[in-house]
């Protein structure tokens, strides 16, 4: 636990899986929570500029759980590919026509097109929306007009915002 | 045709007419239907979905014609209202006119940011906020948010934006560097300029300003009144420079079918940015 701010979220700096190895994985099972140390750079390198994944590289992949002016803050990474959109993980097909998933070894490429990036992050267990900019950044329900480079920033921003609030449990979760 | 006012000019009746005009419709509920429009509409430039409002060139005629259906409704309920425009490179302070009790109350108290005083404090009965981004029930401001200050934009900041010839520019989003459109929306560069203008608006109020139902706070149109405003004193600027951009992107373009055109029709209102260019034969600013 990092001592000035209360973080135990993993470092910055894990070890990172070659990048085949980290698809393979991905696609694997449907849905994956909690692989920030690994899957966060391949995951945001699917979208928005180079200049993000630059950036995003540069922090690291994110998941964190501190105490933060008396409040939980969490966040994850998590991933989550749709049915039918897993080569190496479908039945192989019986209408003969859609190729075999384990004879097309880019279908793993193809796929992390159609994988959807989340974002996990709550505020003493209530959830806290976050979008995300062009460039990469996030930004939340609460802070709707600026944007932060982390999602750790955003977390902490909420709650410098919010003050003793509680974050809305009826809160829409897309908006 | 009727006159939207700066808001430091009107009188005591004037102000007394719109706060009733806006409880009406806030007992009524249609006020509460604004606030989730505004919620629903806004689109991040990360996401493939059509943005109407926010982050892309129609920011300007959208907000135009939200503020005109939301004044038809104001004006149902009062013909004699319209809505006020706060300059806030002139009033700047906690102490204007404009947080006074006689007309939107003042900052929240210390702790729960709640505002106590005005026609909007939830003691008095007439302001509950129902779909908030928080539980709490009450209106919520934290003027320059102390724990990490952020001022009020300056005239400079805003005369920048109008020198500027372009209305917008490529990519069209968030991240246009130049243009008149984000250089008044206000996002902040990473490397260049931080939040300005009518994002930093939003962030000096704070509590309900600063999220995704920031129109919970009344001051929202008197803010969006004046960002009307300057859209108008640009075009008078810059009479030879047109909305941007005039046709439909090529295909292939990643914003192709994000954005709106001149002429493409914005949601919910099927209207395109071309029909609300010149709102002179609907009202004037004095």
């Amino acid at each position: 636990m990092n001592p000035t701010d209360g973080t135990k979220g993993e470092p910055a700096g894990a070890p990172r899986p070659a990048r085949r190895a980290v698809l393979r994985t991905a696609f694997t099972a449907a849905v994956i929570a909690g692989t920030g140390g690994a899957l966060a750079p391949v995951l945001l390198g699917t979208q928005g500029p180079a200049g993000a994944d630059r950036e995003r590289g540069a922090v690291g992949p994110e998941r964190f759980s501190e105490l933060y002016k008396g409040r939980e803050i969490r966040g994850t990474v998590t991933t989550t590919v749709p049915a039918g959109a897993q080569p190496y993980a479908a039945a192989p097909p019986d209408d003969g026509k859609q190729p075999h998933a384990g004879a097309q070894p880019y279908a793993g490429e193809a796929g992390a097109a159609a994988a959807v990036t989340g974002t996990e992050v709550s505020v003493d267990g209530r959830p806290l929306h976050v979008m995300r900019r062009a460039d990469g950044s996030y930004l939340s329900t609460v802070n709707h007009y600026e944007s932060f480079p982390t999602l750790l920033e955003t977390a902490r921003a909420a709650v410098d915002e919010l003050g003793p609030a509680q974050l809305s449990a009826a809160s829409p979760h897309t908006i | 045709m009727y006159s939207r006012k700066n808001q430091r000019d009107l009188t005591r009746t004037e102000k007394k007419r719109l706060v009733d005009a806006i409880l009406e419709l806030k007992r009524s509920g249609r006020y509460d239907d604004f606030v989730s429009l505004h919620r629903q509409y806004y689109v991040t430039d990360a996401e493939s979905r059509p943005r109407p409002a926010h982050m892309t060139p129609s920011f300007f005629p959208w907000h135009r014609r939200y503020l005109l259906e939301f004044e038809k409704a104001l004006r149902a309920v009062d013909p004699r209202v319209s809505i006020p425009y706060w300059d806030w490179t002139r009033d700047n302070t906690a102490s204007s006119s404009l947080w006074a009790d006689d007309f939107l109350g003042g900052n929240g108290r210390p702790g729960d940011r709640q505002v106590m005083t005005g026609p909007f404090a939830y003691r008095q009965g007439n302001w509950r906020i129902r779909a908030g981004v928080t539980d709490d029930p009450f209106l919520r401001r934290n003027f320059g948010r102390p724990s990490s200050p952020v001022t009020l934009p300056a005239a400079a900041d805003v005369e920048r934006a109008l020198k500027d010839p372009v209305y917008d520019t490529e990519p069209w989003n968030s991240v246009s560097t130049t243009g008149f459109r984000n250089r008044i929306e206000g996002w902040g560069i990473r490397g260049g300029r931080g939040v300005a203008n009518h994002n930093r608006v939003h962030r000096w109020i704070g509590g309900s300003m600063a999220g995704a139902a920031s129109p919970d706070d009344p001051v929202f149109w008197l803010h969006h009144a004046f960002i009307d405003l300057l859209w108008t004193r640009w075009q008078k600027a810059h009479p030879r420079s047109r909305y941007l951009p005039a046709r439909e992107l090529p295909a292939g373009d990643p914003q192709r079918d994000r954005i709106f055109p001149l002429d493409r029709p914005m949601p919910p209102w099927d209207v395109a940015p071309s029909q609300l260019m010149d709102h002179s034969r609907l009202y004037r600013y004095v």
